[in-house]
Formats: C-alpha cells, sequence, structure tokens
C-alpha cells in the first residue's frame, strides 16, 4: 500500500505544479464570477435598444411616456404597507401624496386585492394628462375614461383635481430619485433597457435605422383602440423579440384600458375580465402533510443539476487528466523502471488515486470559493445580490443528501471512467490514438448530460429510474434525482450494482493496463482488449489480425 | 557452491505465434559480471524483462536471490531498462530520491543518498533542476543512479552503452567495474563484443531466443576455434580481400582480424604481405568476441557476415 501511496503522492505533487490544475481551480470563481456579475452589467447597461416611434393615433404614445414615468406601483403599495417582501423604502424619504395626510396614501391603504390592482392600473394615465388637460376632460376624454367616465358632482370634480395634482408629484418625485434608490422599484416594464430615441415621421425613422442609430422603430396606426391594422414594427434583428414583446404588452394594457372605458364597464369588472385563470401550487412534504410551494422550494428541487454539472466536469476533466499523464508516462518511457518498483495494479492504483486526491483538491476549492463568493460579492457589489439570493445556499447545505451523494458519486463516478480512461490510456501510444478509442465512453458520459433537463424534471418518472440502474449513468442520474428524491431502496440497489461495476471495471482495467502498458505499435482494437481480460495475467495474448 | 544469484532454466516465452524466447538456460553466479550478448532482436529485452517479472515466461523457471519471483525481491534489484525515461517536470534530486523510496528507502535516506550520488557523479548543480533541462548523457546518468541508489545485489542493465559519448561511455564502464568490485552482481546486455570483453567474467550469446555461446570469457575464446591473427598495418588493404590463404577477414581499414585457412602458415602469410603493407603489428592469438560472434551469427545465418 505505501507504493501505491509514493505513487499517488508523486502524481498529487506533479499535478499541483502544473498549469492546468491553477487554471481549472482558478477558472471556477472567475466562472462563477462573472455568472454573477454579468447579467448584473448586461441588465443595467449592455441591453439598451434605442427605438423609435411614429404615433399616428396622437395619444398613445404620450400615454405610454407617461406610465413610463412612475414606478412600480404594486411594489410600491407593498412597501407602503409593510408587506413582509417588499423592498425598503427610498432612504431619502416620500413625496407628501405618500406621507400620512396624502390622499394617495389613504387609497393605497383603504384598497386591497382585485380593487387595488384596478386603481393601481388607472395611475398612469392620470400621470398622462397636465392639470389642465385633466381639468378640461373631467367627465369626458381621457380623465373621464380613467375615473370610468362617469359625471362627477363639483366638490368631488375639487377632489378629483386635488388626487390628480399628487399622481403628478408622485411623478416628478419619482423621475428625482438617486438611480440605486429607484432601482427596487423599477418595473418589470420599465424603461431601463429600451430607450425611445426619436419620435419622427415614419420616413425619418427609417433612414435612422439605416444608419443604424436605431435597434427598430414603431408605426402606430391612427386608431389603435378599433384593431391593430397599420400598426407595425420595423427592425434589422429579426431574431431578438424583446424589444416588440415588451412594446406589445405595454400598448395592449392602455388599449385595454380604453376599451375597457369605452365599454362602460367598471375597473374592477374589467380587471376580473383580465384575469388570468390560476392554480396554486402545493405539494406533500416528508410527513406526507399538504404544504405550499415556495420559491426556495423549487430552487432546491433544481439545485440538483449544478450539483451534476460539477460531477460531470470534475469527472470529466478528472478522467482526461489521467489519460494524458497515463500516454505521457508511456511515451516517456519511464513505466518500465516504475514497473521494477510496483506492481502494474498499484501503479495504476496509486495513479488513479493521486489524481482523484488532486481532483478533491479542485472541487473542494470550488465549494470554498461558491460559498466566500456568495459571502463576499454582495458585499463588493450590492447589485449582484439580487441574483445570489436566488441560489438559497444556506437551503442547499442544510440537505445532506446534496453534498453526501455529491461526494459519493463523485468518487464512484470518478472511480468508473477513470479506470476505462486508465485501461484506454494504458494501450495508446500518442492522445491521437487514444482519442479514437475514448469515443465510445465519451459517449457513455454524454447520455447523463442529455438526460438531466429530463431526468430533473421528472425525477422519479419511468426514464429516471430505468437510467439509475444503468451503472456508469447512476452516479450522475442518482445526483440529478435527489431532488425527488428516490427511495431508499433505490440509493441501495443502484448503489451495490455500481459498486459492483466500479469494482470489475478497475480489475479489468488492471488487467488491460498491465498487458497494454509496456506494447507500442498499433494501438490493439476492442475485440482484443476484450480477449486480454480473460487471459491470465502476465501473459501477452496473440494479437489478432 | 553458493547459490547463484540468477539461474534460468530451460524459459520459453511466446508472443502468438512468434517464439522470442526459445528453452533458455543460464546461471549468473554471485558476484560475477556478467554479459548478456546478441544482435538486436534475439530476445535479450523479453529476457531481461521476465527476469524482473514485467513479463511471466510461458514455461520454465527462473531463481532470483533464492526466490521464484523477481516481485518478491524488487527491492534487493535494480533494473535500468533500454529505453530510459524520466519525469520531464521532476526536479533531479527528486526523482532520484523517489526510486529510491519506490525501493523501500525511506525519506531521509533516500534524500541523503540521491545528493551523495548526483555530487559524486559531478551532477550535483543539478539537483534542483528539472529533468526537462538535462543533456541526454546527463538524463542517462540520473537513470542510472536511480537504479543504483538503493544498493541492489543484483543489477540488470539492459543496453546500458547505447547512445553514450565516450566520456559517459567510460563512467559506465567503471560503474559496472566497482559494482563488481563491491561484490554485486551485474548482468548487462550489449551487441558491442568489445564492451563485453573488457568487463564481463562471462557471458551468454543468444540469437532468435536460443543459446548459442555461454561461459566464462577464456573458455569462449578458447573455445573459439583456431586462432587469429590481429594486424594494424598502413597502405592499401585491398590486396588482403582477396588473398589466397585468407580464410575470414574482419578489416576496419586500419587494422584487420584475420583467420587463415587451415591448412595456410602464418609465417608464409606474414612473409607474403611484408613487402606490399607496413605492418605496424602482427599478433597472433584467440580470437576476439567479435570474431567469435561473427562467426557463430554469421554460421547461423548460413551467409559470411563481416560487419555487424
Amino acid at each position: 500500500m505505501s507504493r501505491t501511496w509514493l505513487v499517488a503522492r508523486r502524481e498529487v505533487v506533479e499535478n499541483v505544479r502544473t498549469k492546468t490544475f491553477w487554471i481549472g481551480i482558478l477558472s471556477f470563481p472567475v466562472i462563477l464570477a462573472l455568472s454573477i456579475l454579468i447579467p448584473t452589467w448586461l441588465q443595467s447597461r449592455i441591453d439598451v435598444r434605442p427605438f423609435g416611434v411614429e404615433d399616428r393615433s396622437g395619444w398613445l404614445l404620450k400615454e405610454l411616456k407617461a406610465s413610463w414615468s412612475l414606478p412600480d406601483l404594486p411594489k410600491l403599495a407593498a412597501a407602503l404597507r409593510g408587506e413582509e417582501d417588499a423592498p425598503p423604502l427610498p432612504a431619502s424619504g416620500l413625496p407628501a401624496c405618500l406621507r400620512e395626510g396624502g390622499r394617495l396614501k389613504a387609497a393605497l391603504r383603504a384598497l386591497d386585492g382585485d380593487r387595488l390592482q384596478a386603481f393601481l392600473g388607472s395611475l398612469p394615465l392620470l400621470a398622462g394628462l397636465s392639470s389642465d388637460e385633466f381639468s378640461e376632460g373631467l367627465g369626458k376624454g381621457a380623465a373621464g375614461a380613467a375615473l370610468g367616465g362617469f359625471p362627477l358632482p363639483e366638490s368631488l370634480k375639487r377632489e378629483a383635481r386635488a388626487f390628480h395634482r399628487e399622481v403628478l408629484e408622485l411623478r416628478t418625485w419619482w423621475k428625482g430619485l438617486p438611480k440605486e434608490e429607484a432601482e427596487p422599484f423599477r418595473g418589470p416594464d420599465g424603461f431601463g433597457r429600451y430607450r425611445l430615441e426619436a419620435e419622427a415621421p415614419e420616413k425619418e425613422l427609417k433612414e435612422m435605422l439605416a444608419r443604424g442609430e436605431l435597434f427598430a422603430y414603431f408605426v402606430i396606426n391612427e386608431d389603435p383602440v378599433e384593431g391593430s391594422k397599420g400598426a407595425e414594427y420595423f427592425s434589422k434583428n429579426l431574431t431578438d423579440t424583446k424589444l416588440r414583446e415588451w412594446m406589445t404588452r405595454q400598448v395592449s394594457r392602455i388599449v385595454r384600458a380604453r376599451r375597457v372605458a369605452k365599454l362602460r364597464l367598471t375597473p374592477e369588472k374589467a380587471e376580473w375580465l383580465n384575469r388570468p385563470f390560476r392554480f396554486a401550487s402545493r405539494t406533500l412534504d416528508a410527513s406526507g402533510k399538504e404544504s405550499k410551494v415556495e420559491k426556495s422550494d423549487v430552487v432546491l428541487k433544481w439545485a440538483p443539476m449544478v450539483f451534476v454539472y460539477l460531477l460531470w466536469i470534475s469527472v470529466f476533466i478528472l478522467a482526461q487528466m489521467l489519460l494524458t499523464n497515463t500516454i505521457e508516462e508511456k511515451s516517456n518511457r519511464i513505466i518500465e523502471v516504475l514497473l521494477s518498483s510496483v506492481s502494474p495494479r498499484q501503479l495504476m492504483t496509486g495513479k488513479i488515486f493521486g489524481i482523484a486526491i488532486t481532483g478533491l483538491m479542485m472541487v473542494g476549492s470550488w465549494a470554498l470559493f461558491f460559498i466566500l463568493g456568495v459571502e463576499i460579492l454582495p458585499l463588493l457589489f450590492p447589485e449582484a445580490s439580487r441574483i445570489i439570493s436566488e441560489f438559497e445556499l444556506a437551503r442547499i447545505l442544510a440537505e445532506p443528501i446534496y453534498l453526501l451523494s455529491f461526494f459519493g458519486y463523485f468518487l464512484a463516478g470518478y472511480l468508473l471512467f477513470a479506470s476505462l480512461l486508465a485501461g484506454i490510456g494504458s494501450v495508446c501510444n500518442s492522445l491521437k490514438e487514444a482519442q479514437n478509442l475514448q469515443q465510445p465512453v465519451m459517449i457513455l458520459l454524454l447520455v447523463p448530460l442529455f438526460a438531466m433537463m429530463p431526468v430533473a424534471s421528472d425525477p422519479n418518472g419511468t426514464l429516471a429510474r430505468v437510467l439509475s440502474f444503468i451503472p456508469p449513468f447512476t452516479p450522475f442520474v442518482m445526483m440529478n434525482r435527489a431532488g425527488g428524491p428516490p427511495e431508499t431502496w433505490e440509493y441501495l440497489a443502484t448503489g451495490v450494482l455500481l459498486a459492483l461495476t466500479v469494482f470489475l471495471t478497475f480489475r479489468g482495467a488492471a488487467k488491460v493496463f498491465r498487458v497494454g502498458i509496456l506494447m507500442t505499435g498499433k494501438p490493439p482494437r476492442i475485440r482484443e482488449i476484450l480477449r486480454w481480460l480473460g487471459a491470465p495475467t502476465g501473459s501477452i495474448p496473440k494479437r489478432g489480425d | 557452491m553458493m547459490e547463484p544469484s540468477l539461474e534460468l532454466a530451460h524459459v520459453t516465452k511466446r508472443f502468438g505465434d512468434f517464439t522470442a524466447v526459445d528453452d533458455l538456460s543460464m546461471t549468473v553466479p554471485k558476484g560475477c559480471i556478467y554479459g548478456f550478448l546478441g544482435p538486436n532482436g534475439s530476445g535479450k529485452t523479453t529476457t531481461m524483462r521476465m527476469i524482473m517479472s514485467i513479463f511471466y515466461q510461458d514455461e520454465g523457471t527462473i531463481r532470483i536471490l533464492g526466490h521464484d519471483r523477481a516481485e518478491e525481491v524488487k527491492d534487493r534489484l535494480g533494473y535500468l531498462p533500454e529505453e530510459k525515461g524520466l519525469y520531464k517536470k521532476m526536479k533531479v534530486g527528486e526523482i532520484v530520491a523517489y526510486f529510491g523510496m519506490l525501493k523501500g528507502l525511506d525519506k531521509r535516506e533516500a534524500w541523503t543518498r540521491a545528493r551523495d550520488l548526483l555530487q559524486r557523479y559531478g551532477l550535483g548543480e543539478w539537483i534542483d533542476k528539472r529533468c526537462e533541462s538535462l543533456s541526454k548523457g546527463m538524463g542517462q546518468k540520473v537513470q542510472l543512479l536511480g537504479t543504483l541508489i538503493h544498493d541492489p545485489e543484483l543489477v540488470i542493465l539492459d543496453e546500458p552503452f547505447s547512445g553514450l559519448d565516450p566520456i559517459n561511455m567510460e563512467t559506465m564502464r567503471n560503474t559496472i567495474r566497482d559494482l563488481g568490485r563491491e561484490g554485486r552482481t551485474v548482468l548487462f546486455s550489449t551487441h558491442v563484443m568489445a564492451q563485453a570483453e573488457e568487463l564481463c567474467d562471462y557471458i551468454t550469446l543468444i540469437y532468435k531466443g536460443k543459446v548459442r555461446l555461454s561461459g566464462t570469457l577464456s573458455e569462449v575464446r578458447s573455445g573459439g576455434g583456431r586462432g587469429a591473427i590481429r594486424l594494424d598495418y598502413e597502405g592499401d588493404g585491398s590486396i588482403l580481400a582477396g588473398h589466397p590463404s585468407i580464410e575470414r577477414l574482419n578489416d576496419a581499414g586500419k587494422t584487420a582480424e584475420i583467420i587463415l585457412k587451415e591448412d595456410a602458415d602464418p609465417q608464409d602469410f606474414l612473409a607474403d604481405i611484408c613487402g606490399k603493407l607496413r605492418i605496424r603489428r602482427f599478433d597472433l592469438r584467440d580470437p576476439s568476441l567479435h570474431e567469435i560472434y561473427v562467426r557463430t551469427i554469421g554460421a547461423e545465418e548460413g551467409r559470411e557476415v563481416s560487419h555487424v
């Protein structure tokens, strides 16, 4: 055993000295940091799409701009009510309309549910009107539409005008709010990613588009409330449809409100009409009790996929490392010296374990980086905290089944594939030869990767179950299913099967290794290798032709 | 009599249809320097690998230091294979010490010896350099040190002289001689007869997997039949080539080894060539190993072999 350990230790020292090892270790935190920071950065900067509009209706664009001038009202309302998962209120303070005594504040407090939604939906329309326009149109036109189109007595009109002034005040406050404080209240349809670059006749817009100053432009038809005939979208980019979809949602919302007004429906009725049908998501917990599905539960169910990726990448990298090292040792001709001191099995075992230790160091460092990253990145980059909070690290770490499965299946999966590749490496004289021979193994490795999505979405389905019982797939598929989780007997049965396969593969590989490692010339065919498995130790079977 | 270090009895090894070693028997007494001779492809390396248990023989027995398998006495053996390699990224000191540790030395002992050896062989400055920075000759020296670091009782060297420059060849020769003087047993293979002649107490010549000649150096040479003339000369050697008294000629240009026909008289031959060449030395003696080698293998081949 001590010789095996010597070989293993040399292997670790040698690998730790290579650039590949450090690139492997350092690339992970770099990728992790980038995967968190790049989306954050992209969201704020790159994705700005300048667009132009020709508004032939004369009013739609104005209302759109008004709605873009307000914060995400449902979020703001939730924050004002002090609801649990609402973002904190802006530190620089609130406008009078949102403080005690403000009409807006009183309305937000008094209303709830559908009525609140309907009320909030009408605010952008109000914000689009100047005071004069509002006074003039009370009882008719746009303002009338917003209020349901009902004629009002004079006292109420006065009240309505005061209310309207509050809405304008809200708009002014929002416009002046510092960017960081505004961030949590930026609506999903907010104006962040798209910039209205030009309002001009189509001819001009077309030229701007041709010059590349615009990403796209819209033509709004004369009567959008009536129908969308004549409304057009022009862009040179046909794959990114996000801007068009976003604009469609915005316009639809306003058009819908107009249609509601035209039909003289109350906002409540309109809201009811538009409300989609929803199923509430419930699941059974371990004791069979019914419980509500929370976001973190969903994250937890998908977390195994991250582990499968890590598992796959580490097994892949390490098995490749072993293959390369074996071939190098063989082409170096150092192997014969080693074989005069250690047995081929000790040599192979030593190499496999040496690289396993290297791998554990790598994976361990990744885990460390991951934890550090989740803890430290939000301190350095506050914007990143939103993405990081979705990792739900604490909940994942609190489930021992994930980490235990990961390390267990890492070892089993690694041993299985490392033995295969050590065997292959031993019969090849160059990496090129090895690439041909390792193809079947690579295909074996790819299957669990392709099956990852289907297995994750149905962890206890037939596909998942069947794949779990095919030993080369077991480590990946069982890890993938951890969110299920599989039943105990499945863990036991697949575990025994896997252990047996690892044992047999290892023995077989040791045999091939012994014959192959001293062999030079044309690599043997798979049929020949299979025959070696049955041959007595130390003999060189006849080469087939 | 003391038990020999190594004894092969009727050892046969086949690779498929090809018989690499055929019924080979050989005894290496303790403390001798033993030359294992034969042309390329005659089965020397395969035999040595069987001795080291890297291959197993199909038939026959091998007794090594009183055991049946080299695996049982690995730590008492030193083996330098023909194709020599080092880990390129490892440091010179590390790799020598590593070989020592693989042979069961503890870490401190291995390092002490590695430093000593490197110093003694003039590689002291290289101890912290990577193997890839060594020249070929230095690399071979490092390999040899890795083979000897654990003071093996039996040292097996496969073609130790191949690819060495004259200085390193000298070092190798001295090393083998010293190992012999220290009472260790050395078995080395070569196809250059002069090296064997200089060093060996015993030789075995194999060809096509079979033993052709075996014994002490003097036995082999005196058993080599008629004496050979060693001739050092100046002038046009072509007159030798067709000379009627000569049966076989190994002419190197300035020196020649000459076997006369059975009925020819060396004195007459000398008198005959005396006027035609300027003779610096004329020496009648036992045939050289080279001559014996050529004669043996050439007869086997069924043709005249004048150069090997």
